[in-house]
């Protein structure tokens, strides 16, 4: 680790002083398709030159590994592309690649990475360090699936992530909405909470059964962010966590988020383990899920629209597991994005990935092999699309979509999302003696550094 | 180490003389089976060093950050409370499973130099956690002895707890069991290997010579075999311990979570959104290295003056 990375910056160094080189086939290529010249069918004709895609993503789910061997690279092989999958532990390894290589000097044509599943911090780091390489999704034939229409509300996931505007530089991939599960074998129906102070409640009767993934690992964050929104004490809920670091004062965002951490740190001595001294927090998805399925907790909360009946079909789930609408009203929903960086070796070959993965053939198949829900929006798509997707879901499990609809919420702002760990990690974590408005601002002044 | 070869000449009797040409090729060839551990220690280890002490005060201008030299990376570190716990913990883990590998790993070697039935299928047998790596005995470890594991279910089923959560916990607690518990059983073999190989060296005489004076059997050990164990003791004692303070994955899995041992930190900054941590990051790292350092160095230096003692050189 310590390593790879320095061995990076060695690269990093040694190529500092070279400069800013790319391909220049490759970028005329780019601009010709950036400013609409050149049609679908010549990029279909490079990307058979090219005849290589990189695809990076978190490769933790055995379903859409399989998927990815079994579907994509056979379909795109029919278009003359080699699909080269590039499994990762985590999204930020791909960033750290495509900066370190653009930071060297590598221009579009001579990076590594094609492209990259992500969305919210990471989607926000390559843009801020501009290292996307342009507004391609409204111009691929398959934008047609997706709502572009800034006066539709429902184009809000497609133009925004995590609160920042994506201008077309990733095309949503897939929708997630963060969904808590219960073991009915364990609560009684009449007990399973719907409000933060229903949990608090089952947790006095019932110690230690819950836990919630530790931040900054996202599915904390976005836990976290939920109680600050049913937090809130003005009782906007998610609206003012919409906007960036630069729009709200520090002062301002602490009096807002403190209701939410107050009730975290109060619920800490009722969490898994918190009885033997510390709380046990799971490092990641796959710790809770084995805490869950073993019984040592009774609920998991995460992104999951459909975690329940995958998860019963694999047996990472107790057989008894059931969805519940919580906490009501706050239940952020988000969609997750295919990026191209700026430094792609094959651009067009991307480009024709990222089109065929926003098709309804891929899209259906995706949400019929791995669960993951659709990313293309219904409303778009004619009659045949619309039940192709519906025909694929695996269902969900003692919720229905309308409840789930009726009270979904928005992420949080990407840039508060980093003061808003910080000031966990210091607060709940490290039981930090000092207020809340203290942390905050510490944060914003390491967030400006 | 004075470790003094035969094959290189006396310089100044050299320069008198002037090199013969087969002394020359004889330096030559020395050079060429140096060079490759040289490359790699200069360059690899001897540069992401370099590198990582110019990061860690603040010289990092591919994030857009350079303000070297500045020290307030490794003051913020300091300066906080929870270094000094993490830094407690990492030498306690680090020192508790070298102390307890060392006392079984010197048992076990005392046991093999002795003639007994099945020796061969035992002299096998102690080695192979030697040959499964680290990540398969935490594996191992979470199966067997974590809440949902083998035991928690086993006793449940027995009906001694009513549910596998009820378990004792023995992993992911602040007491290390499971990291003591991976390390013991992954270096007892190891000590064995360095301290069975030297007793074979030293043989038995100067023992049966102790016993017919009339020593007893705790006198034997302590005055005579010990002091000559000691350089495979001390050798594998220090590989030992400076693994079990850098290593990684065994807190990161095993441990108790906040507060973390010192690699564990260090990755967490490393692997965290924000690109300035990393150099707060590369401070810890800076940090572990002048620990280990500091303490292997005092280690080796204390055992060279217990050598010259006792005489040797």
């Amino acid at each position: 680790m310590n390593r790879s990375a320095a061995f990076a910056s060695l690269i990093a160094l040694a190529a500092a002083s070279a400069v800013q080189a790319e391909d220049a086939d490759s970028a005329a290529f780019r601009d010709a398709f950036l400013s609409g010249e050149a049609d679908w069918a010549a990029v279909e004709a490079r990307a058979q030159e090219e005849g290589t895609v990189n695809l990076y993503y978190w490769g933790g789910s055995d379903l859409l590994n399989v998927w990815m061997d079994r579907v994509v690279a056979p379909a795109l092989s029919e278009k003359g592309v080699a699909l080269n999958p590039v499994r990762i532990t985590g999204t930020k390894d791909a960033v750290d690649l495509v900066l370190a290589e653009k930071n060297a000097g590598k221009g579009v044509g001579e990076g590594s990475v094609d492209m990259i599943w992500l969305n919210g911090e990471n989607f926000a780091t390559l843009k801020r360090q501009d290292a996307l390489l342009g507004s391609f999704a409204p111009l691929l034939p398959n934008a047609a699936n997706l709502e572009w229409n800034p006066d539709d509300e429902r184009s809000l996931l497609n133009l925004r992530d995590f609160g920042v505007e994506t201008g077309g530089a990733e095309v949503p991939w897939s929708g997630e909405q963060y969904v808590c599960a219960y073991n009915a074998d364990r609560v009684a129906a009449e007990d399973v909470p719907a409000t933060f102070a229903d949990l608090r409640a089952y947790l006095e009767a019932n110690p230690g059964k819950f836990t919630y993934v530790k931040p900054p690992h996202y599915l904390g964050n976005t836990f976290v962010q939920q109680a600050i929104y049913a937090h809130n004490p003005d009782g906007t809920g998610a609206e003012p966590f919409q906007q960036s670091v630069d729009q709200i004062e520090a002062g301002e965002l602490a009096r807002l988020i403190a209701p939410g951490l107050d009730y975290l740190r109060e619920l800490e001595p009722l969490l898994l383990d918190a009885a033997g001294g510390t709380p046990r927090y799971p490092e990641d998805n796959a710790a809770l899920d084995g805490l869950f399925l073993n019984g040592e907790v009774d609920f998991n909360c995460k992104f999951g629209l459909y975690a329940v009946a995958t998860g019963l079909s694999t047996g990472t789930y107790p057989e008894a597991a059931q969805q519940f609408v919580f906490p009501e009203g706050t239940m952020i929903k988000n969609k997750n994005y295919l990026a191209i960086p700026a430094n792609a070796p094959n651009p067009a070959a991307a480009l024709v990935l990222a089109d065929w993965m926003t098709s309804v053939e891929a899209q259906a198949s995706k949400l019929q092999m791995t669960g993951m829900p659709s990313g293309i929006d219904s409303w778009m798509l004619d009659a045949a699309g619309a039940q192709a997707i519906a025909d694929a879901s695996p269902g969900l499990v003692g919720v229905t979509q309308d409840a789930l609809d009726a009270n979904a919420a928005p992420d949080t702002n990407a840039t508060l999302v980093d003061v808003i760990e910080a000031t966990w990690l210091e607060y709940i974590e490290r039981d930090s003696t000092d207020p809340i408005e203290a942390i905050v601002a510490r944060a914003y002044k390491n967030l400006s550094k | 180490m004075s470790a003094s070869s035969p094959a290189v000449p006396d310089p100044a009797d050299a320069a008198l003389r002037g090199p013969s040409a087969r002394e020359r090729r004889a330096r030559v060839w020395q050079m060429v089976q140096l060079a490759p551990i040289m490359a790699v220690l200069v360059l690899l280890f001897g540069g992401a060093l370099v590198l990582a002490v110019l990061q860690s005060l603040g010289f990092a201008p591919w994030f857009g950050v350079n303000t070297f030299p500045d020290f307030g990376y490794f003051g913020a570190l300091w300066g906080s409370s929870t270094f000094w716990v993490s830094l407690g913990l990492t030498l306690y883990y680090a020192t508790v499973s070298t102390a307890i590998a060392l006392v079984f790993g010197v048992l076990l070697a005392l046991a093999l130099v002795k003639i007994f039935p099945g020796k061969t299928f035992y002299k096998y047998l102690y080695k192979l956690p030697l040959m499964i790596p680290y990540t398969v005995g935490i594996a191992l470890a979470v199966l067997m002895l974590s809440n949902g594991g083998m035991l928690s279910r086993l006793a449940a089923f027995a009906g001694l707890i009513d549910d596998p959560a009820q378990f004792p916990q023995i992993l992911k607690t602040h007491y290390g069991w499971g990291i003591i518990a991976v390390y013991v059983w992954k270096q007892t073999p190891f000590i064995t290997l360095a301290v069975y190989a030297v007793l074979l060296g030293i043989g038995r005489e100067t023992e049966e010579a102790a016993a017919i004076l009339g020593a007893n059997r705790r006198t034997i050990f302590f005055r005579v075999t010990l002091p000559q164990i000691l350089p495979g003791v001390v050798s594998s004692t220090l590989i030992c311990f400076a693994f079990n303070v850098g290593a990684f994955e065994a807190p990161f899995i095993l441990g108790g979570g906040f507060p973390d041992t010192l690699p564990v930190v260090a990755w967490r900054y490393f692997n965290d959104a924000d690109y300035t941590l990393q150099l707060q990051g590369m401070a810890t790292v800076v940090s572990i290295g002048l620990v280990a350092g500091v303490i292997l160095f005092g280690y080796l230096a204390a055992y060279r003056r217990f050598e010259r003692r006792m005489g040797r050189n």
